[in-house]
């Protein structure tokens, strides 16, 4: 298992913390130049007073019209949003391998808490895949690529609790769980799920337009 | 499933969208769509495109969704897919019967009233994709006839309904004469430069409601504005190039708007009940040509009322008696915030104001309005049909005491009439102008 | 009755010391993770004696070092004291691991540079 794992855990990890971060970049870079050669206006009606002010009141549960319309949605996908950024990213076992390898080191969570975030993604999941199954407005625009990304997602989660409670396989399961995070990590950028970078930036532009121009609330 | 939408539709035909199909080919589509795409659009083609992730939130925006007891089809992310994600998918090689379905999803069912903008949580503007696809429509030469035939209008003789060049003057003209009928020393002042204010209107007041130019030249009299109208071509601001995608000729229409009001040295412009043609002097028009904010300033009537009535340059007689309710149109509530001054004026010359909800910036579109009602007859069942939930709507207010429905938009009149008949209602439907000219001190009448 | 309980005392205290540190060398299961406040995980899984002759171990400052003003002092060993008398549960100024990162540098560090033994998370704390 040496060799894989050092593989999994080594140039695997800097490939995908690469195409992560330099895929973000990437996005970033290629909106901002076309973004200047064809709409240089965007720039011009972004108001970071506006565009913040909008952004908070969806960030907030229940903090929107719409949010208090779909109460299960907003509960569902405020837990799973919270819970799939902050489970990475405070479980110990993570903070304890960046610390290994980097010298850094940051709080973490118990792990009974990491791990009833864990549930809560896989929870929010198949709620998610109900939803989109069950709800026609919701099917109407679902094609295999949704289905596919809702797995992407869900791949590290599952793999990661199964591996976490040694349920069978502990060292394949951990090795799939190193794997299809690094996947999902590098499908963030070129997928939809760019909304993690995107959606801040469109929301903030419809808050300035309604703020600035239309004087008008936007949630 | 878009197909089996298709099959499913009522088949109306329009003869624009049948001239343009006649003639195309699938080579054709191709390149319009690769222009558009590709080569017109931007960072937010692109990002709208990316970021959606399809969840469906936005569809109980939507009046047409509503009231087809949410049927998918009518959600606004489901036009998006049955239109822009298609042609992106299949890289512009759509078939001659997708694009007739694609120029009916974003001309007649769509008003681009930027409701599902305030409950995207991503705030995707769906409005924008729909204009996408109708400047597609419209560079394939299958925009449906009738508001086709208006933004001819506009190209020809610069305004949307033919008014010929001595039928504007002489209408304004004979409004006078009826108006010093009322007010012996009434003028309606053409071409007087340096005045503070140039009045300007929408081509259909000339055409058919030359009373509203009547009612606010009354207006205009009494509060002692130093105004003025313009004998020539720029006099309309409407646009219904605007609504086809032909950019070209809304830009064309809005400089020619700006410099009648810049050569008549005015200060401002104050412009009727009109949503749309706000819309494009305040939103649309000005970017195109580069302005950020309007060149001169822009005041739409509810503004202008309320400045007049809360500066008592107008008076009220006596408060108008029947109980009203206040439709708030898109353009200037979601476009523009004046929904608190619409009530202020309603509330100074109204006893009584009966709230219709949800109201505001979440008011329900009258579903007239983006071109739709432009589209004329063929689509006017389908748009009534489209907006039961107005008629609910509507209904509850009249329950709650409404008799009068106060709706300052032209569009939203015209389309919220349709949508007074056919649900049979029973409202009386008003601008703020008419209500104002009824109950306002007249010295000298 | 007195020297009769005196006795008794002495055989018990003598029978629990030698219990326990035989317990320590010769039947050791895990590393014990009672010392931790709020432990994670289940203690890792050690065999004293088995991992030492499979890893041709014969020192005991191998493991038990001695760390003096931050240089390893070769020649002696500290096998008489427990990890948690030098290593405090949290960081300290002084630049001594804490308690978990000197378990796992022991451990994980070397099986990692040796290429043998465990070295995932779950490998060594196994659940029952």
């Amino acid at each position: 298992m040496h060799p894989i794992y050092g593989w999994v855990t080594g140039p695997l990890t800097w490939i995908a913390f690469v195409l992560f971060f330099g895929g973000l970049l990437y996005r970033l870079a290629q909106l901002l130049v076309l973004i200047r050669r064809k709409e240089p206006f965007i720039f011009s009606y972004m108001s970071f007073k506006y565009g913040l002010r909008s952004i908070l009141h969806w960030l907030l549960p229940f903090g929107t019209v719409n949010w208090r319309l779909h109460p299960v949605m907003t509960i569902v996908t405020f837990a799973f949003h919270i819970c799939l950024l902050a489970a990475p990213i405070f479980l110990m076992a993570h903070a304890l391998l960046f610390e290994e390898a980097w010298g850094l080191g940051w709080p973490s969570l118990p792990d009974v808490v990491a791990d009833g975030m864990t549930m809560v993604v896989m929870a929010g999941a198949v709620f998610f895949l109900v939803r989109r199954i069950v709800r026609p407005e919701v099917r109407f625009v679902t094609s295999t690529s949704d289905y596919l990304l809702l797995a992407l997602v869900a791949a590290p989660f599952v793999t990661g609790f199964i591996a976490y409670h040694q349920l069978f396989a502990y060292r394949w399961m951990l090795v799939a769980h190193i794997v299809s995070g690094q996947v999902l990590l590098v499908a963030i950028p070129f997928t939809r799920l760019v909304h993690m970078l995107f959606a801040p930036l469109t929301r903030a532009y419809m808050g300035s337009e309604f703020g600035g121009v239309r004087h008008a609330v936007d949630w | 499933m878009a197909q089996s939408a298709k099959s499913e539709a009522k088949q109306i035909v329009d003869p624009g969208i049948e001239k343009g199909a006649a003639g195309l080919t699938e080579e054709r589509i191709q390149a319009v769509i690769h222009r558009v795409l590709k080569g017109e659009s931007g960072a937010r083609l692109k990002v709208y495109v990316d970021t959606c992730v399809h969840c469906g939130l936005c569809s109980d925006a939507c009046h047409y969704y509503l009231s087809h007891d949410k049927d998918p089809r009518y959600s606004p992310v489901a036009k998006v897919k049955q239109t822009l994600w298609e042609m992106i998918r299949r890289d512009g090689r759509v078939s001659v019967d997708f694009m007739r379905r694609a120029a009916e999803i974003a001309h007649t069912e769509c008003n681009l009233c930027k409701r599902c903008a305030m409950y995207c949580p991503f705030g995707i503007d769906i409005a924008y994709l729909m204009l996408v696809v109708r400047r597609i429509v419209h560079l394939l030469g299958m925009t449906p006839q009738y508001i086709q035939d208006t933004a001819h209008s506009h190209a020809a003789v610069s305004n949307q309904m033919w008014v010929k060049p001595d039928e504007w003057p002489d209408t304004l003209q004979w409004q006078e004469e009826e108006a010093r009928g009322e007010i012996p020393t009434l003028r309606i002042p053409l071409e007087k430069e340096g005045a503070d204010i140039m009045y300007s209107v929408i081509g259909p007041e000339p055409k058919f409601q030359a009373q509203l130019i009547y009612q606010a030249a009354m207006i205009m009299d009494m509060a002692g504005v130093n105004w003025t109208m313009p004998a020539t071509a720029g006099w309309d601001n409407s646009d219904m190039a605007m609504y086809t995608g032909d950019n070209e000729v809304m830009g064309r229409i809005k400089r020619e708007h700006f410099e009648t009001a810049a050569r008549l040295r005015v200060r401002r412009i104050v412009m009727g009940e009109c949503g749309h043609a706000f819309r494009s002097v305040y939103d649309v028009g000005n970017r195109w040509l580069g302005w950020r904010i309007p060149p001169i300033p822009i005041i739409h009537a509810i503004e202008f009322y309320h400045e007049l009535l809360t500066s008592g340059k107008i008076r009220v007689a006596k408060k108008f008696q029947t109980p009203v309710t206040i439709h708030d149109p898109c353009n200037v509530v979601r476009g523009a915030g004046l929904h608190h001054m619409a009530r202020e004026v309603a509330h100074a010359i109204c006893e009584e104001v009966v709230e219709m909800y949800p109201n505001c910036e979440h008011n329900y579109c009258c579903c007239a309005g983006g071109g739709v009602i432009n589209c004329g007859p063929p689509w006017k069942n389908k748009r009534i049909e489209g907006n039961r939930v107005k008629a609910d709507q509507l209904a509850d207010a009249k329950i709650r005491g409404a008799k009068v429905l106060i709706a300052p938009c032209h569009n939203c009149h015209s389309g919220l009439e349709d949508i007074n008949h056919a649900y049979e209602l029973g409202l009386d439907i008003k601008f703020f102008g008419d209500i104002i000219y009824e109950v306002m001190e007249k010295p000298g009448a | 009755m007195k020297p009769f309980v005196t006795v008794l005392l002495a055989v018990a205290c003598g029978v629990l010391w030698s219990t326990t540190t035989l317990l320590a060398q010769e039947d050791m299961r895990t590393v014990p993770n009672d010392v931790f406040m709020a432990p994670q995980r289940p203690p890792a899984v050690f065999v004293h004696d088995e991992h030492n002759t499979a890893a041709g171990i014969d020192e005991c400052n191998r493991c038990h070092h001695v760390y003096r003003d931050g240089q390893l002092v070769e020649d002696e060993s500290s096998e008489d004291y427990r990890c948690s008398d030098c290593h405090a549960e949290t960081d300290t100024d002084d630049g001594m691991p804490a308690l978990m990162d000197a378990f796992h540098g022991n451990c994980k560090q070397c099986h990692l540079e040796k290429g043998k033994g465990p070295i995932m998370c779950g490998e060594c704390h196994q659940r029952p």
